[in-house]
C-alpha cells in the first residue's frame, strides 16, 4: 500500500511544487497562482503552529514541571528558565507518596500478561477472518465491532457482581479478564486488516509445496507480519498502560495501577503538583519512546482499520 | 461439507509424513479454528456480564445484601423519575454533541493541512499523533492543573492578553466548556490522524485533473476530496463518538461530576451510582440506558454515511 510511502519523511517533498512555468501550469496568471500557494503554505504553516502549541502545552508542563522544586512549580509567571532538581523523582521512588515503584510493577505485570494473551488468541483469529470467508465470519466479525462499541460500563457492572461472588475482586486475574474485553476485539481487527493486505500467493505457493494450513501461517505468513504485529503489539500496550476506568474499578492497594496511584494523589497531595507532574513523567515518557518505534505504522494502521 | 479423501491436499508430502485423517480435518478447518479461542473468551468475558447485566438491572441488587429480589421496573422507573438522571442525559447529549462538532471540524481542518505537501510536515503529522498516545489520565492531570483558577497558567495568559480570568472548573457554567476543552485535546488530533490516513490514500487522478483544469484548492476539496472521503469522515465520527460517550478520567479528575450537577454526564453518574453508592441494579439499568442514548447518533451517522450513493453535496458531510 502507497501509505507507508506517503508518510516516509523522505517522501514528503518529492511530489512537491513542481517546476515553475512547466506543462503543468498553462495559464495566464502563473505569478498569480505562485503568489496563492506561498499564501496557502504560510497559512498552513501558521494554523498548524498554533494547533501544535495547543498540543505541546500540557506535554510540557509535565515534563518542565516535573524536574521543578515545589515552589517553582507554583510561579506565576511561569518559570521557564529554572534550576532542574531530580528531587521528586527521588521522593516517588524512595517511596515518600504511596508506593508508586509498586504501582508501576503492577502496571507492568497487568500489561504483561494481557497484551499477551491477547496476542496469542487474537493474531490467529485475525489470520483466519484475513484469509477465508467461511459461514459466519462476517457475524463474528460485527460481533467483535458491537464488542468493541458497547460501552464498557454495561459489563463492568455485572463483571463487578460476578467477580464478587467468585472472590476474584482485587486479583490480577480479575483486571486482566477485562483488559482483554478491549485489547483483544483490538488485536483481532488489526491483525486481520493487516494480514487481508498480505499477498495471497505466499500462502498459496507454501501449500502447494505440502506446508498445512497451520505451518503456512507459522512459517511464511507470521514472520511476514512481524512489522504489523510490532505495531500492534504496542498500541495494544499503551492501551493497557494508560487504562484508567476499569483499573480503579477492578484494582485495590495490592495490585493498584500507576494511573490510578495518580488519580489518588490528585486527591491527597493537590498541592504538590511538582510531584504529580513526575509522577505523570513516569505515564507518557514510556509510551512516547514505544511510540517513536512505531510512528510510521501508525497511519498505515488507521488506514486499514478504516478500511476494515 | 464434502467428504474428500484425507489425501487430497498433501499427495506432495513424502510418505513418513503421511496425515492422519484428524490432522487434516483440522486443517482443513484451520481459519474457523484460529477465531475460536478469542470468540469464546471474547463472549465470555462480554457477552455473559451483558446479559448478566440486563438481568441485574430488574434487581435491587447490591453487593451488602447477596440475596436480592426481581424488581420488576422500579430501577426504570426511577430513572423516569429522577431529575438527577434527567440532568445526566442532558449533559451527556451536551458533551457529545458539542463535542463531536467543534473535534470534527477542527479535525478535518488539520488534517487537510496536514495532507498537503509541504517541507517538514512530517514532523507536525508527529506531533498531532501524539495526543492519540498520551494515557488519559495523565492528560487530565495536566489540564487540571493548566485550568486552575489561581495558579494556572490559562488564566495567567489571559490576564497577559487582557482577557477576563475565569473559575474553569470550579464555575456551573465554565466546568462543561472546560472538560470539552480538555477532550477536544485528544479528540481533535484523533479524527485528524484517520482523516489524514484516508486524505492519503485517496486517488490522486481526479484531483491532478482539476488542477490542470484550474479549479481553486478550495473548489478541489469541497467537490472533490470531500465526497471521496465519506466513509472516512463516517468512521471517524462513528469512532470518536464512542469514545465521548465513554469518556471517564477528565470527569473523575478535572470537575468530578461537579459543581453540583454540571458536568455529571451518564457514564460518570453511572460510576457512582454502582461504585461509591453500591447500587448495582440501579446502575445496570443506566448502563442500559446509556447503550440506548449513545445508539441514537450512532445510529444516524451510520445512516447519513449510507444514504445516496450518488453524491449531493450541498450540506457539509461534517454536520452528522
Amino acid at each position: 500500500m502507497a501509505v507507508d510511502d506517503l508518510v516516509a519523511p523522505g517522501a514528503v517533498s518529492r511530489a512537491s511544487s513542481p517546476p515553475p512555468g512547466s506543462a503543468s501550469d498553462p495559464h495566464r496568471r502563473p505569478s498569480l497562482r505562485r503568489l496563492k500557494r506561498r499564501a496557502g503554505n504560510i497559512f498552513t504553516v501558521v494554523a498548524l503552529l498554533i494547533g501544535a502549541a495547543f498540543i505541546l502545552l500540557p506535554i510540557f508542563w509535565i515534563v518542565t514541571t516535573a524536574f521543578k522544586s515545589p515552589g517553582d512549580a507554583f510561579v506565576l509567571p511561569p518559570k521557564f528558565l529554572f534550576t532542574p532538581t531530580l528531587s521528586n523523582f527521588n521522593s516517588l521512588l524512595s517511596g515518600q507518596y504511596n508506593q508508586f515503584v509498586d504501582d508501576i510493577g503492577h502496571s507492568l505485570i497487568i500489561m504483561a500478561f494481557s497484551v499477551g494473551i491477547a496476542l496469542l488468541l487474537g493474531v490467529p483469529a485475525g489470520y483466519g477472518l484475513a484469509r477465508s470467508r467461511f459461514k459466519g465470519s462476517g457475524a463474528i466479525t460485527g460481533w467483535l465491532i458491537v464488542a468493541y462499541i458497547v460501552p464498557a460500563l454495561v459489563y463492568i457492572v455485572p463483571l463487578y457482581a460476578i467477580y464478587q461472588r467468585l472472590n476474584l475482586s482485587g486479583s490480577y486475574l480479575s483486571v486482566i479478564l477485562y483488559y482483554l474485553t478491549f485489547e483483544l476485539p483490538f488485536v483481532v481487527f488489526m491483525m486481520r486488516g493487516y494480514f487481508s493486505d498480505l499477498p495471497n500467493d505466499l500462502e498459496d505457493a507454501a501449500r502447494v509445496d505440502g506446508c498445512s494450513r497451520f505451518a503456512a501461517f507459522r512459517r511464511i505468513m507470521l514472520p511476514l507480519a512481524i512489522p504489523g504485529l510490532s505495531t500492534v503489539t504496542i498500541l495494544a500496550c499503551i492501551l493497557s498502560w494508560g487504562e484508567f476506568f476499569g483499573a480503579l474499578i477492578f484494582t485495590s492497594s495490592s495490585d493498584l495501577t500507576a494511573p490510578v496511584a495518580i488519580e489518588e494523589y490528585m486527591g491527597q497531595t493537590t498541592l504538590d503538583w511538582s510531584a504529580l507532574a513526575a509522577a505523570a513523567v513516569f505515564l507518557v515518557v514510556p509510551v512516547l519512546v514505544l511510540a517513536a518505534f512505531v510512528q510510521r505504522g501508525f497511519l498505515r494502521t488507521a488506514v486499514s482499520a478504516t478500511q476494515g | 461439507m464434502t467428504a474428500t479423501p484425507a489425501v487430497a491436499p498433501t499427495t506432495l508430502a513424502p510418505g513418513p509424513r503421511q496425515r492422519t485423517r484428524l490432522s487434516s480435518w483440522l486443517d482443513r478447518r484451520f481459519y474457523v479454528l484460529a477465531t475460536v479461542p478469542a470468540l469464546v473468551v471474547v463472549t465470555a468475558i462480554i457477552a455473559v456480564p451483558l446479559v448478566i447485566g440486563i438481568y441485574l438491572s430488574f434487581t435491587n441488587y447490591t453487593p451488602v445484601r447477596p440475596t436480592f429480589s426481581w424488581g420488576g421496573l422500579v430501577n426504570y422507573d426511577q430513572i423516569y423519575s429522577s431529575p438527577t438522571i434527567h440532568a445526566a442525559i442532558k449533559n451527556t447529549a451536551i458533551f457529545a454533541g458539542a463535542g463531536i462538532v467543534i473535534e470534527m471540524i477542527f479535525g478535518l481542518f488539520f488534517a487537510v493541512l496536514l495532507a498537503r505537501k509541504l517541507r517538514g510536515i512530517s514532523w507536525f503529522r508527529v506531533i498531532y499523533m501524539m495526543p492519540l498516545l498520551v494515557p488519559g489520565v495523565a492528560s487530565a492531570v495536566a489540564w487540571s492543573v493548566l485550568f486552575n483558577t489561581g495558579n494556572g497558567w490559562i488564566n495567567y495568559f489571559a490576564s497577559v492578553v487582557g482577557l477576563p480570568q475565569l473559575n474553569w472548573a470550579g464555575g456551573t457554567h465554565t466546568a462543561m466548556p472546560t472538560v470539552i476543552i480538555a477532550n477536544a485535546w485528544a479528540g481533535i488530533p484523533i479524527i485528524t490522524i484517520i482523516l489524514l490516513a484516508g486524505l492519503l490514500s485517496l486517488p490522486r487522478e481526479p484531483v491532478e485533473a482539476a488542477k490542470i483544469d484550474g479549479a481553486s484548492e478550495l473548489r478541489i476539496l469541497y467537490h472533490i476530496t470531500l465526497p471521496a472521503l465519506r466513509p472516512v469522515l463516517a468512521f471517524a465520527a462513528l469512532f470518536q463518538m464512542v469514545n465521548l460517550f465513554r469518556e471517564f478520567a477528565e470527569f473523575a479528575i478535572i470537575t468530578g461530576g461537579g459543581p453540583g450537577l454540571a458536568t455529571s454526564v451518564l457514564n460518570y453518574y453511572v460510576y457512582q451510582t454502582t461504585f461509591v453508592f453500591g447500587e448495582l441494579g440501579l446502575g445496570a439499568a443506566l448502563a442500559v440506558l446509556l447503550v440506548g442514548v449513545m445508539a441514537v447518533p450512532l445510529l444516524v451517522i451510520f445512516k447519513l454515511s449510507k444514504r445516496g450513493s450518488a453524491p449531493k453535496w450541498a450540506h457539509e458531510p461534517t454536520e452528522a
